[in-house]
């Protein structure tokens, strides 16, 4: 079944990888009359987006029809209608960004500034409570190829990479020779810290398995070892008390540890607050040795929608316009909460699956109000979509800049035509943007 | 045993996100892959279920019917592991605690064995949010393509 590609006529090499947070920029393409057929380097995940199945690919902008029923149609009549709703609306939320570029990102804030819109990306789902933690308590950060070159005890806590981040181990963290660390995988420890016995720990030197929930006990519990004070129990949120003494005693004695949290600490019931401990206990281990911190971001350029909100607005995500300025409230101008107060008359999508990401509560209220997909592919929010606009992919058939995990800026290249009709984000939210103008002039 | 009290934890498995990440989320393939419950085998005993078995997962917030199949990140007992997707959604709590990320891990939920169907996505996205359709009731299944108008270019 797993035959190699022999049959390419073309190989374009340092191609970015456009799925996760490890913005892998060392992927081969193999190319065959303008069609990828095969993939180098890349992960299972990477390469089964960027090979792609066509046969749910949006090739024409689509509009729902009176018997509910999704018909092609123009480019000028689809965009038209969107500007329209979205001028007509009072409390729009433009939602997505985590797969397309900063380019994009840009044009679409843009468009919530001159439609008084609320704009928010995945971070509102996933590492949002992250972002709150390290505005409260400040960030410890580091990049990957510090990690690669110096790291001799990686944690990962709350996160699975084997499953949503294959190469993290492979191209950074854990494996590959570093400059201080000459014999790789031999000359770093590997704790996995999860409740499952995950694909990652299945690698790891060591599993430490705790109860769902209570993270931030357990977290507590490391600091008060490490400050001197005894635990009056044997047992700290399901962990045996002398493997937390053994865990801190390892952390004291590292040379340079990083800890990398994923969303096993945000989405539970502590939420920020399990990071805003983690990074006091990484404050407290930087009086024993250097110790830093990296979330574990999942889309492509997830970070870079933060990176360029914090830089236009002043705000990470969750921005709201509707007064003419931005503002920025937790559980007030973030999507979840919107949805779930059944306030937004407006709703779209870019380069996200909200019918993937949405607890189903959230997503009753898009059944109500008019709802616009701009993406690549036929998903489950297409199911609940009045206008559907198809898109280019970065980093394939689009150029663009996307941010990886620690903030460093990747380039992504373009390397194959796109099909005929479609667009990139970029160029559909310009024809967006100008024609809303044009509506606001008129009155 | 007929029921039985769990706690959900959902989030990513890897090949949920490959079909999910490949774009071919309406067949039957992505429903496979990620309309699952991976349960702790003595809790699968426990309930008569085997790999593949049918069970409708039910919390405070929806009710859904998904594939059982064993976990081989055990043991956990008392604990489900659902890939994040559509089937998944239904049954996971929307509550923020005003720090706008909704409960993905850690809820309540009840399981039992049951005979329905597992749907597929376009089939559960209408079913469950009722957009287009008023009456659920007898109606055929969407399949596993897009459905949708192509322009005539000729008239």
């Amino acid at each position: 079944m797993h035959e190699p590609i022999t049959d390419y006529d073309k190989v374009v090499r340092n191609c970015s990888c456009s799925y996760c947070g490890n913005n892998c920029d060392d992927i081969t393409y193999l190319i065959k009359d303008n069609n990828i057929v095969g993939v180098r380097h890349a992960c299972r995940l990477g390469a089964s987006k960027i090979i792609n199945d066509n046969d749910q690919r949006l090739l024409n902008p689509m509009v729902r029809n009176s018997e509910g029923i999704l018909e092609e149609t123009s480019w000028d009549y689809a965009l038209e209608l969107t500007a329209q709703l979205l001028h007509d609306s009072i409390r729009p939320v433009l939602y997505g960004w985590g797969e397309t570029s900063v380019e994009a990102i840009k044009k679409g804030c843009q468009i919530a500034q001159a439609t008084g819109s609320v704009i928010d990306n995945q971070s509102t789902i996933c590492h949002g409570a992250t972002i709150q933690a390290f505005q409260k308590v400040g960030h410890p950060v580091t990049t990957l190829g510090e990690v690669k070159n110096r790291a001799d005890v990686i944690i990962y806590i709350g996160t699975n990479p084997m499953d949503d981040h294959p190469r993290h181990l492979t191209r950074y963290t854990t494996f590959p020779e570093g400059f201080f660390r000459p014999n790789g995988r031999d000359d770093r420890t590997l704790i996995t810290i999860d409740p499952k016995y995950t694909n990652t720990a299945k690698v790891s030197d060591e599993w430490i398995q705790f109860n769902p929930n209570e993270d931030y006990s357990l977290i507590n519990a490391l600091r008060v070892i490490l400050s001197g004070g005894e635990l009056n129990t044997n047992e700290i949120a399901g962990v045996d008390k002398d493997t937390l003494y053994k865990l801190v005693e390892t952390m004291k004695n590292t040379e340079n540890g990083v800890i990398f949290f994923g969303l096993g600490l945000t989405q539970t019931l502590t939420k920020q607050r399990s990071v805003d401990i983690l990074i006091q206990l990484v404050e407290d281990l930087n009086r024993y040795s250097k110790w830093s911190m990296l979330p574990m971001r999942g889309f492509f350029n997830v970070n870079g929608f933060n990176i360029a909100m914090t830089s236009e607005t002043g705000y990470p995500y969750g921005v709201d316009f509707a007064r003419g300025y931005p503002r920025y409230m937790i559980g007030e101008t973030t999507t979840i909460d919107l949805l779930n107060r059944r306030e937004p008359d407006f709703f779209l999508a870019v380069a996200a699956d909200p019918g993937i990401q949405f607890p189903g509560y959230s997503l009753k209220h898009l059944a109500s109000i008019p709802t616009v997909q701009i993406d690549t592919h036929w998903g489950p929010y297409t199911e609940l979509s009045d206008i559907v606009l198809p898109s280019t992919r970065v980093g394939v058939e689009t150029a663009g800049t996307g941010y990886r995990m620690d903030s460093i800026p990747i380039y992504m290249k373009k390397v194959i035509d796109k099909p005929e009709n479609c667009h990139s984000d970029e160029w559909i939210l310009t024809q967006l943007y100008n024609r809303i103008i044009n509506l606001k002039e008129a009155g | 045993m007929d029921q039985m009290n769990v706690i959900i934890n959902s989030g990513t498995s890897i090949i949920q996100a490959f079909y999910e990440k490949k774009g071919s989320t309406l067949k039957d393939e992505y429903r496979q892959a990620t309309a699952v419950a991976f349960m702790d085998k003595e809790d699968m005993n426990k309930l008569g279920i085997s790999n593949r078995d049918k069970i409708r997962v039910s919390t405070k917030w929806g009710s859904v019917v998904v594939y059982a199949d064993i976990s081989h990140d055990g043991p956990h007992k008392g604990m489900i592991f659902m890939p994040k997707g559509p089937w998944t959604n239904i049954v996971i709590s929307p509550e923020t605690y005003c720090s706008n990320i909704p409960t993905f891990k850690g809820i309540e939920a009840t399981i039992e064995k049951t005979d329905e169907e597992v749907q597929l996505v376009a089939d559960l996205m209408r079913s469950t949010y009722k957009k287009y359709v008023s009456d659920t009731e007898n109606l055929e299944s969407i399949g596993q393509k897009p459905v949708y108008k192509r322009l005539d270019n000729d008239a």
